[in-house]
């Protein structure tokens, strides 16, 4: 055999010029967790464009209603059904904006001076104001449901999981039932009972809504509960109080931020669905939905106004999905496939 | 599995009495009454009214009434169809419902089943990108703005198909389209999902170096296995179908379940109100129900006695 004749001796070997230390040590910049996963979703080019567009939208809402004199309830039949005119994009005539209806320029028949970026509607009344503050409406509404949505749940789920034994055990046999209850039938009869109106749909959704939280909140808790470090920290003497706000929250924190962000597109769409069905806001206030409602009603001789804040909701919905796929892929990339 | 099975059907019985409760309470608490012309109807006519109907008695004995009838199929009369019973309205308008809701969801499952498989199998393309930026979009988009929407553009400006009514076939396309699209949606992700887990599995490796066709790599082993888990999503989406027909059934003045539901919500109809609630609950339900039974019987490896 060849290999035989040539001996490994021990000069063949020469020490490397540098100690375990130094070729051991890390180069790169460690990162936190969050870092990273910011990091992951700046990647995520629809998450960012969406993110981008979520925030115009929040802005306009915002601002949106101050940027013209008219307020959202400043009727006056003279300038009735104007169609959206916007000087500039007037003329490119296949955008709506060139304040044409039927091939008649209704600003000259009816001598309005001023231009309704959105037209008006049978009253009027100005609709860019109207849809960014119906924009605002929904938003609100949204946001604040989920926010009682995120504290009921993590609360719920947070004792279920972490005390364990009867207390879970009670706390989920009420889960099962109300979870079986289907949200739409409570949340329209919830609204027939309070009221339709800003408080009573936030009300109606929230008491329903808190549950999916609870459940994942519980899910995850649970997990981490059995985990080494959790135990460890245990033994250390940790009080509940610090295992939980120190290990358990913390390490929950993604999946309640995922969860929140697909919680919002659901309320807005509820309050759209309550609204177009005569359920949620009521005039003089506007939301998205009772304004596609109210433009519903006119669409064949003017569907200008129904389409803009048709186009609003749409795009809000699909901008809080998008994200909420990107910052579920960026929390946890196992997910992503 | 049969304690299991037992158990379910004890939690299906508690939450629906909870609802029966719930809905009896509501109408209790309402404001309003389902009288018209109130304020023509002296007192004593009033209390006449009250008491032919029957809501003169205390609330408690009102409601065990109420439960006593219900258990014997009677959910007492429409007021606002002069006290026709709302089992014969509701079993009158729920074939328009069920026809448009089954067509909705075979519609939706065929094409969200086609669109996540070839998402699944082209994984990283255009194609793949393409289809799930439309389940995006079809997720997203509410379905009664795309059904306003596509009234106008195909019923008003365009007048390619009728713009409202439940007669022949071509009147069922829109309200059809706008349902099944949330259907087509969320199959289509969750079947794409379940594709590229199941296409990576050592039984498809072993398929393919056994020279069996793609074909019947792809139907027979990938599809098949993927399926199973789309079966939960069956639950929500029958929800999900139920809150769109109620608007669907208004925007095309569908003589079903859902339009005649949100007329009673408006007229105060509280027998017809209550009727409907229970009927959805029992639905949605007995849905989440078999979907729970079924996913159990058909993946064997799901243990059902012991998980949560």
């Amino acid at each position: 055999m060849a290999l035989s004749n040539n001996e490994i001796t021990k000069e063949m070997f020469e020490p490397v010029a540098m100690s375990s230390s130094e070729s051991e040590a890390i180069v790169g910049k460690s990162t936190s967790f969050w870092k990273d996963s910011f990091q992951r979703l700046l990647r995520n080019k629809g998450a960012v464009i969406s993110a981008i567009i979520l925030l115009l939208i929040v802005l306009m809402a915002l601002i949106g209603p101050t940027m013209n004199k008219y307020g959202i309830d400043d009727q006056d039949v003279v300038r009735q059904n104007l169609p959206a005119k916007i000087p500039g994009l007037d003329k490119i005539h296949w955008l709506p904006f060139d304040g044409v209806e039927n091939n008649v320029d209704l600003y000259q028949t009816q001598h309005a001076k001023d231009n309704f970026w959105f037209g008006t509607d049978d009253l009027g009344r100005d609709l860019w104001t109207r849809t960014w503050k119906g924009t605002q409406v929904s938003l609100f509404i949204a946001v604040v449901a989920a926010a009682i949505d995120l504290l009921i749940g993590v609360a719920y789920g947070g004792i279920s999981a972490y005390f364990g034994g009867k207390v879970d055990n009670v706390l989920q046999r009420i889960v099962e039932v109300i979870i079986g209850i289907p949200n739409l039938v409570i949340i329209i009869l919830m609204i027939l009972i309070l009221q339709p109106g800003l408080v009573s749909i936030i009300v109606a959704m929230v008491i329903t809504g808190w549950v999916t939280m609870s459940r994942i909140v519980r899910a995850q808790m649970l997990k981490l509960k059995s985990e080494e470090y959790v135990l460890a920290s245990r033994t250390l003497g940790a009080s509940h109080s610090r295992i939980i706000s120190r290990h358990l929250l913390p390490n929950t924190l993604g999946q309640i931020i995922i969860n929140t962000m697909f919680t919002i597109p659901s309320a807005i769409f509820f309050e759209a669905f309550l609204s177009f069905i005569g359920l949620g806001i009521k005039d003089p206030v506007a939301s998205l939905g009772s304004l596609i409602n109210r433009g519903y009603g006119v669409m064949q001789i003017h569907p200008y106004q129904v389409i803009f804040p048709g186009i609003v909701i749409s795009l809000l919905l699909i901008c809080f999905n998008i994200l909420g796929d990107g910052l579920r892929d960026a929390f946890d990339p196992k997910l992503r496939q | 599995m049969a304690r299991y099975i037992a158990k379910r059907i004890v939690y299906m019985i508690i939450t629906f009495l909870v609802v029966i409760t719930f809905t009896f309470l509501t109408m209790k608490l309402m404001p309003g009454t389902p009288f018209k012309n109130q304020n023509r109807i002296s007192p004593e006519q009033l209390a006449q009214l009250k008491h032919y109907y029957g809501l003169d008695q205390p609330v408690p004995i009102q409601y065990l009434h109420y439960i006593g009838n219900a258990l014997h199929g009677d959910l007492g009369g429409s007021f606002q169809f002069g006290m026709r019973p709302v089992t014969t309205i509701l079993a009158e308008k729920a074939p328009v419902s069920f026809d448009l809701g089954f067509e909705a969801v075979i519609i939706g499952a065929i094409f969200g089943i086609l669109l996540g498989v070839i998402a699944g199998l082209r994984r990283g393309t255009i194609l793949d990108y393409g289809t799930m930026f439309i389940s995006v979009l079809g997720i997203s988009i509410p379905s009664f703005v795309l059904a306003v929407f596509m009234q106008y553009f195909f019923g008003v400006k365009w007048q390619l198909l009728p713009l409202a009514y439940w007669k022949g076939p071509e009147y069922h396309i829109m309200p059809v389209i706008a349902l099944a699209v949330g259907v087509v949606a969320n199959v289509a992700r969750f079947m794409r999902t379940e594709m590229v887990e199941v296409v990576n599995q050592d039984y498809i490796t072993t398929a393919r170096a056994k020279g069996i066709s793609s074909f019947n790599v792809i139907f027979k082993h990938s599809v098949r296995n993927a399926l199973i888990p789309v079966i939960t999503i069956l639950g929500p989406l029958t929800a999900a179908i139920v809150t769109g027909s109620l608007v669907i059934e208004n925007i095309f003045a569908i003589p079903g379940i859902g339009s005649q539901f949100v007329d009673s919500i408006v007229t105060n109809d509280y027998p017809m109100i209550m009727g409907t609630t229970e009927l959805y609950s029992a639905l949605l339900i007995i849905m989440i129900f078999i979907v729970d039974i079924l996913y159990g019987v058909i993946d064997p490896r799901i243990r059902l006695a012991g998980g949560e």
